[in-house]
């Protein structure tokens, strides 16, 4: 709104006079607009707009670019304008390079924008008027119900190619004719079913089904090949592992101190079951979503929750920093980004994270629809989260928390009247032992006692001592252990194995020595915390404790005592205070240091502190309280001890690393909206909620106040999954077209904005989205109809012509050559060894040794024997590691799992040859494969060159081709041919 | 495709990434293939007639970089950047004039410098004694003393310094650089990693990974001491049936087959590149043992670099012998691979994190963790400086030192120190580089640069690298889920200052 005229003008005049600049305020303004055209316009002009920003109208200004408005009418200082023109921050000042402006040219602008920034010519209106013309952008607009094409008569003659056979055909060929293309011949059988198998389960045709498919009479032969192939539990495994791709699941942390994640492992299971079962793709979304919320009483609603967590976690920043710091404001930020990502991109195919520092560069996309994001997840936390596969076991355990609770409320309101019938001294009293009891598993203070240096090994002889201070007549040495939870030992920590106490006048022992306790010979069983009386009789002025047999601490050996005590004749402490001297300390103040061993302190002690107290508050108790309410208190306890034991009986609950609430109690995080994305500057508070862009919904989920943390997810997972979300529907079809062709539709299928590519055939992904969608979202049947078109049974061919016209084949004209992913060869070597182990399911197998697992875990692939069978099962099943990435299989473009995965890479690289011919694994399978062609084919050598041949490429050998490997095997043996029939680009590849 | 964005205009007739791309991609001729295999961009270029990425547009003063990355935060004020305040006002309570938070507790008093530092060179440079081997060469290095991180935490600090990025799955810089330029030889690997003889640093191989670039431009990790230096390179003893004439005969065998099945799949440039990588693996089992092989160098090269290879066992406790030999053998191993055509070495000095410290993340105490690594580091790096200039090759090779973020002034426990990632120091060396100058001061305590507004980056240090190498950096981008990503993000100036 502008202000008055009279305002303006007193404003600017009163500003023009501060900085001496001496003229009207319409000439101030003037001067203003001049100086933005004279220095900004070259890069926020009409030319050019760098971060789509126009400062040479006043609407620009004011719809601004990257960075949001460039100004606030009426407030220049809080212009980001005037910021970017008077920062001293080179990553953020205005010109970038050359002549800065002049403070006085910083305060015109600034009064300018003050009064309102009046422009000639122009009004507020016209500046927010209009709609967003990114709008109008395809991946936007509603899914259209386009008329399938008429036929392409001419393609009907050329020699080879199948009519049409479904729908795709007619859209597929359309387009081909369009461009001056042609469709090409059908490809044979054993190219099909080679294809076919590879492309929906991963792994290759046996022999037998290759034969028996091309010798099929049956006009329904490929159909029904289809149908078995989708029926197979091979089918999931191999389509979860590209979904897998897609949500960056892994079986570890990653980052520094890259933890394994034990439990992570269900989640993987619910997909590969989800697909196979061909769940309908809505509640595929909403499963994964929000699946604990919607479908509680469900394992896949349990499970699919793995999703949220799928990605990686930074241990330290989570850990071992709290929330307060910043680096953990940073960390948490970072960690819902991830979600947000994952969410946005798997399912909508839109790149919102790009909105977090300033609305999106590229796509219609604010920062408020980012933050809104981000709020769904605010209450979110990864972790092992608790459930079980049986309803009724789930109900039970739920019933007994209830119950459980109900009486934990009871206890709590009896214990309160117990509380004001004994006044404040129970209060008191209860407060110390509190104290005392949070320290039980620990020591009284900092000090702990005495530790020796460590030793490689237990039979190190350690000793200390204490020196009295001069002759003493000594009754009774007691020895007290130590309380350390390091590498959970607890009470007893150091306490000796074997060791003995001698009493000398002579400190060094030489001569002299009486011994009070030998206990050297055989090992004593551990104390606890438990103090060792030794008495003794006679007199000396130094005590020795001498252990002959260290205790084990983690491999290694050390001796502690927590506290010496050497009881004169009338039980005084005479080592109090005493000077101690050892063989060794580690000294380590304050919980380590000789003086420890007599500063009086000891865990034991301390547990007699407690045991005083509790006894003096029983006897309060007893005096002031009526008996009935001490009795019932004590029934409620006997009842929840009770009720606790039930649920210790009950078969425990399965656990899965997934999204939990647990640590915030369900609340969820106050989610600000974050100035350039700094967790230092938020602005105002988001509401949960999604994408305005998506006009057909609504943008911002309408929740009470009072609204439950799943309400937020839950409402997403419906707003993704709505029939009129125009982005889901697209999505999921064009990755499906992607994994079967090798480019989508859309050959970005994670990113629909304007930065990624415009669909090759908007139509055909149209139909498609629309009849997956309106036919109930069944993956099976969708996979069905591609793979039956006439344009996926093309033959790969050669380029010709064509080529020349559409070189990377975006239309079609035949089908791509593809080189099998890691897993698939991987798996193809098993299957031509003969060893796939078809296991489905539970932990993944490892082909690594962890070193130094309790702090930052090694993962050792070096140290792994590839002839474990442990490891022969489908790559799927794998431990995905994030940090130390499997060797063999990152070489061979295996998905990052630390990264959101569209499309793998396809590299050829020298180390992918050495790994193909020298990796421990293709050299024991080589093996193998020679041993089970040696059985399948007995001793005929042409015989077993044959069977390898087809075993490994699903073909006989041409007689060039079994003449040359048969030499190779005359001189130096069957395995060597193996080992090149493995290497081959025939093998790699798939017409 | 729908491309509202324009590409900058560029400066030369340079070909966009897209269209560079979509060439490359294209069917290539038999020996542009082969180079382009082997990585060789301009042979490539060359030979297919057409040229270079687009973002080289600048005249390249270096072929090949060194990068040493010392894992777990190495303190620049024990090292590098001399503060006599600490000294005066050591002991007493430190006082920052703000709230500072600390990773840990390391706030206690204020801690001189762990060791006395002497001017070195003509520059007269302060060294502190754990690095005065560095003095030597001093005079052709450019310290920046003002570097800030974005986190103090190792894992974020460590991927910003290797990719850019605190989050996992961005290219490692080498691999950037692989990208862009390819090898300089046909028959090692483009990018070496060095790492640590203890094992890998904070966030393991995603330091160095190619992310979402291919994989080929991935650091390949060579253990120079280990007994089998580059996986793979040779058939594993599972294999026992490999033997050296099987292995030529599966190999010539596996050529003529491949060739064959090419024949009715005219115009697929992988089939060709794929057997050529078979002929480029073989190449490199020659060339990787020659190139990591020590037999070859005098004994007077291996004192310099403080190799002693009579020694079998060292004691238990971090000491300075042993450091100065391991790190003296990547040192070397870097030099021969440099030598021999590797484009970008990343050598490392120290493990992750864990306990008994094996690495520079010295809370508990500065002298006993880096004075041994410090003068095994100091040793290694000044003899593969001095190796490398009597070869003629430092004038166009980068030696880069850096580390994730610095340590604080103050002290933890008496004798440690806590993360600083608010100041620390980084230093060139080499082609391009002016000597002997310090840019950008850290302020009196080596708490955060003097010019607070005005601090140097690991972007300016990466633009600056990538400028030496010839190639602009706001021109280097892979296109990846909806965003053209740099190794400098968004950010990143070439630091004109220390430029020669």
């Amino acid at each position: 709104m502008l202000r008055s005229p009279r305002v303006v003008q007193l404003l600017a005049v009163a500003i023009a006079m501060c900085v001496g600049w001496r003229a009207a305020a319409a000439d101030i303004h003037a001067a203003a607009r001049g100086l933005l055209a004279a220095r900004c316009n070259g890069c926020h002009g009409a030319d050019s707009q760098e971060s789509h920003l126009r400062l040479d109208s006043r609407a620009g200004l004011l719809l601004g670019g990257d960075f949001g408005p460039a100004i606030v009418p009426g407030k220049g200082a809080r212009s980001e304008l005037v910021r970017r023109i008077s920062t001293t921050n080179p990553e953020e000042q205005m010109p970038p390079a050359g002549e800065r402006f002049l403070p006085e040219e910083v305060a015109a602008i600034a009064a300018w924008i003050d009064a309102g920034a009046p422009w000639p010519g122009s009004d507020d209106a016209s500046a927010a008027g209009g709609r967003d013309p990114r709008l109008e952008h395809w991946a936007w607009q509603p899914i259209a119900h386009p008329a399938v094409p008429e036929r392409v008569v001419s393609f009907a003659v050329i020699a080879g190619v199948e009519a049409e056979r479904n729908a795709i055909d007619f859209f597929i060929r359309a387009k081909l004719a369009e461009k001056g293309l042609s469709p090409s011949p059908a490809a044979d059988r054993r190219t099909l079913i080679r294809r076919l198998c590879f492309d929906l389960t991963g792994l290759p045709p046996a022999p037998e089904d290759i034969e028996a498919f091309v010798a099929d009479q049956d006009p329904l032969a490929y159909e029904r090949l289809v149908d078995r192939l989708l029926a197979s539990p091979r089918y999931g495994e191999r389509w979860a592992r590209h979904w897998l791709d897609v949500v960056h699941y892994g079986d570890t942390h990653g980052y520094d101190k890259d933890k394994p994640r034990p439990n992570a492992w269900p989640y993987r299971d619910y997909v590969i079951r989800a697909l196979n079962v061909d769940k309908p793709y809505a509640r595929f979304i909403e499963e994964q979503i929000a699946g604990d919320v919607l479908f509680a009483a469900t394992q896949d609603g349990q499970e699919a929750i793995g999703f949220i967590a799928a990605g990686p976690w930074d241990y330290i920043g989570h850990v071992e920093v709290p929330e307060t710091k910043t680096d953990g404001k940073i960390a948490r930020h970072l960690d819902r980004d991830d979600m947000v990502a994952n969410a946005a991109g798997t399912f909508a195919s839109v790149t919102i994270h790009c909105a977090q520092c300033h609305h999106h560069k590229f796509d219609p996309i604010t920062q408020d629809d980012y933050y809104a994001f981000q709020a769904v997840f605010a209450a979110i936390d990864r972790e092992d989260r608790t459930y079980s596969v049986d309803p009724e076991l789930m109900r039970r355990h739920a019933a007994l928390d209830a119950r459980k609770q109900s009486l934990e409320d009871r206890r709590k309101e009896v214990e309160k009247r117990i509380a004001k019938a004994a006044g404040p001294r129970l209060a008191d009293l209860d407060k110390r032992i509190a104290e005392a009891a949070t320290l039980t598993d620990g020591n009284p203070g900092p000090a702990y006692g005495y530790h020796s240096g460590i030793a490689a090994a237990a039979d190190v002889v350690k000793w200390v001592q204490v020196d009295l201070g001069g002759e003493r007549a000594i009754q009774e040495i007691v020895l007290h252990p130590c309380h350390d939870t390091f590498n959970d030992i607890g009470a007893g920590f150091g306490f000796p194995v074997r060791y003995r106490v001698e009493v000398a006048s002579d400190p060094e022992f030489g001569s002299g020595v009486t011994t009070v306790a030998s206990l050297v010979d055989a090992d004593v069983s551990n104390p606890g915390t438990k103090p060792q009386a030794h008495s003794a009789g006679g007199t000396g002025r130094y005590v020795r404790v001498t252990a002959t047999k260290l205790a084990a601490r983690k491999d290694d050996f050390i001796f502690a005592l927590a506290e010496l005590q050497v009881r004169g004749t009338d039980g005084t402490n005479l080592a109090a205070d005493a000077v101690v001297t050892g063989l060794d300390s580690i000294e380590g103040p304050p919980r380590w240091a000789r003086r420890n061993l007599v500063d009086g302190e000891s865990p034991a002690e301390f547990f007699d502190r407690e045991k005083l107290l509790r006894k003096e508050r029983e006897s309060l108790v007893s005096e002031a309280v009526d008996p009935e309410l001490v009795s019932e208190l004590d029934d409620l306890r006997r009842q929840i001890v009770a009720a606790e034991a039930e649920r210790k009986s009950l078969p425990p609950l399965s656990i899965v690393y997934a999204a939990t609430t647990r640590k915030r109690g369900g609340k969820p995080r106050p989610i600000h909206v974050l100035a350039r994305g700094n967790v230092l500057a938020p602005t105002h508070e988001a509401a949960a909620g999604a994408l305005t862009a998506v006009t057909t919904l609504p943008a911002r989920f309408d929740l009470p106040p009072d609204h439950a943390e799943g309400d937020r997810r839950a409402a997403l997972a419906r707003w993704l999954a709505d029939p009129r979300n125009p982005l889901t529907w697209r999505s999921i079809v064009n990755r499906v077209w992607h994994y079967h062709f090798g480019r989508g539709i859309v050959a970005t299928p994670s990113d629909f904005g304007r930065m990624g590519s415009a669909p090759t055939h908007p139509e055909l992904l149209d139909w498609l989205a629309a009849g997956f969608r309106d036919g109930g979202g069944s993956l099976k049947n969708l996979h069905k109809l591609i793979v039956t078109s006439a344009t996926y049974r093309q033959a790969s061919g050669s380029a010709d012509g064509r080529a020349a016209i559409d070189s990377g084949n975006e239309y079609l004209w035949r089908q791509n050559r593809r080189k099998l992913e890691a897993e698939a060869i991987r798996d193809a070597v098993l299957v031509a060894a003969g060893t796939l182990d078809l296991t489905m399911g539970g932990p993944g197998w490892q082909d690594f040794k962890i070193e130094h697992p309790e702090h930052s875990p090694h993962y050792r692939y070096d140290l792994a024997d590839p002839a474990d069978r442990a490891t022969w099962r489908r790559s799927v099943y794998r431990f995905v590691v994030r940090s130390q990435t499997q060797p063999f299989m990152t070489c061979l473009d295996c998905a990052d799992p630390s990264m959101r995965v569209e499309r793998r890479n396809e590299s050829i690289s020298a180390l992918q040859a050495l790994a193909l011919l020298n990796n421990g694994f293709m050299m024991v399978q080589a093996r193998q494969f020679a041993e089970r062609v040696v059985q399948d084919a007995g001793g005929d050598p042409a015989a077993q060159v044959r069977r390898a041949f087809e075993l490994g490429l699903g073909r006989d050998p041409a007689p060039d081709e079994a003449a040359a490997l048969g030499e190779v095997a005359d001189v130096h043996g069957l395995a060597n041919v193996c080992r090149v029939i493995l290497n081959l680009n025939e093998f790699a590849f798939v017409d | 495709m729908t491309n509202t964005v324009p590409w900058r205009a560029s400066t030369s007739s340079a070909l966009t990434r897209r269209e560079w791309l979509a060439r490359y991609g294209g069917g290539l001729g038999g020996t542009a293939l082969a180079a382009m295999l082997a990585g060789d961009r301009d042979a490539a270029a060359a030979a297919a007639g057409t040229v270079s990425h687009p973002a080289r547009i600048h005249p390249p003063k270096v072929k090949r970089v060194v990068q040493l990355f010392m894992a777990g935060a190495a303190s620049h004020i024990d090292l590098w950047d001399y503060k006599p305040a600490l000294v005066k006002h050591h002991g007493q309570p430190s006082d920052f004039g703000e709230p500072v938070e600390a990773f840990q507790n390391g706030l206690g008093p204020w801690l001189r410098p762990i060791w006395g530092f002497e001017p070195c060179g003509q520059s007269g440079k302060m060294l502190a004694a754990p690095v005065a081997a560095l003095g030597d060469v001093v005079d052709r290095i450019a310290f920046i003393h003002n570097m800030v991180s974005t986190s103090g935490v190792h894992s974020a600090a460590t991927l910003l310094q290797t990719t850019g990025f605190v989050l996992p799955g961005f290219p490692g810089s080498g691999c950037w650089v692989s990208y862009a330029l390819g090898s300089l030889n046909d028959n090692l690997p483009t990018f070496v990693v060095l790492p640590d003889h203890r094992g890998y640093g904070s966030n393991g191989v995603k330091n160095w990974d190619a992310g979402f670039l291919p994989s080929q431009y991935s650091g390949t990790v060579v253990q120079p001491a280990a007994d089998e230096p580059l996986a793979d390179l040779r058939p594993h003893s599972a294999g026992s049936f490999v033997t050296g004439s099987s292995d030529a005969a599966a190999r010539d065998l596996i050529g003529r087959l491949n060739r064959r099945h090419m024949e009715d799949r005219v115009g697929d440039s992988r089939l060709e590149a794929r057997i050529q990588s078979y002929e480029l693996a073989a190449k490199m089992q020659m060339a990787a043992p020659e190139a990591l092989g020590l037999d070859g160098e005098p004994e007077h090269v291996l004192r310099l670099y403080g190799i002693d290879r009579s020694r079998g066992h060292w004691p238990s406790q971090i000491n300075a012998e042993e450091e100065t030999h391991h790190f003296g053998l990547r040192c070397l191993a870097a030099r021969r691979l440099l030598e021999r055509g590797v484009r970008f070495v990343q050598v490392w000095s120290g493990n992750d994190n864990g306990f008994p410290r094996r690495n520079w993340d010295s809370h508990e105490d500065v002298e006993r963790d880096h004075g041994p690594l410090a003068i095994g580091m100091a040793r290694g790096t000044a003899a593969l400086i001095k190796d490398l200039e009597q070869r003629g090759l430092l004038d166009d090779t980068l030696v880069l030192w850096t580390t994730e973020f610095g340590r604080m002034p103050s002290s933890q426990g008496g004798k440690g120190r806590d993360h600083n990632p608010f100041v620390f120091t980084n230093w060139l060396c080499g082609g391009g580089i002016k000597g002997g100058i310090v840019h950008g001061e850290s302020d009196r305590w080596g708490y955060k640069p003097l010019d607070r507004d005005r601090p140097t980056t690991v972007h300016d240090v990466h633009a600056t690298m990538l400028r030496l190498l010839g190639i602009e950096h706001t021109k280097l981008t892979w296109r990846n889920n909806g965003i053209d990503r740099r190794l400098t993000d968004v950010h990143g100036h070439v630091i004109d200052a220390i430029l020669s």
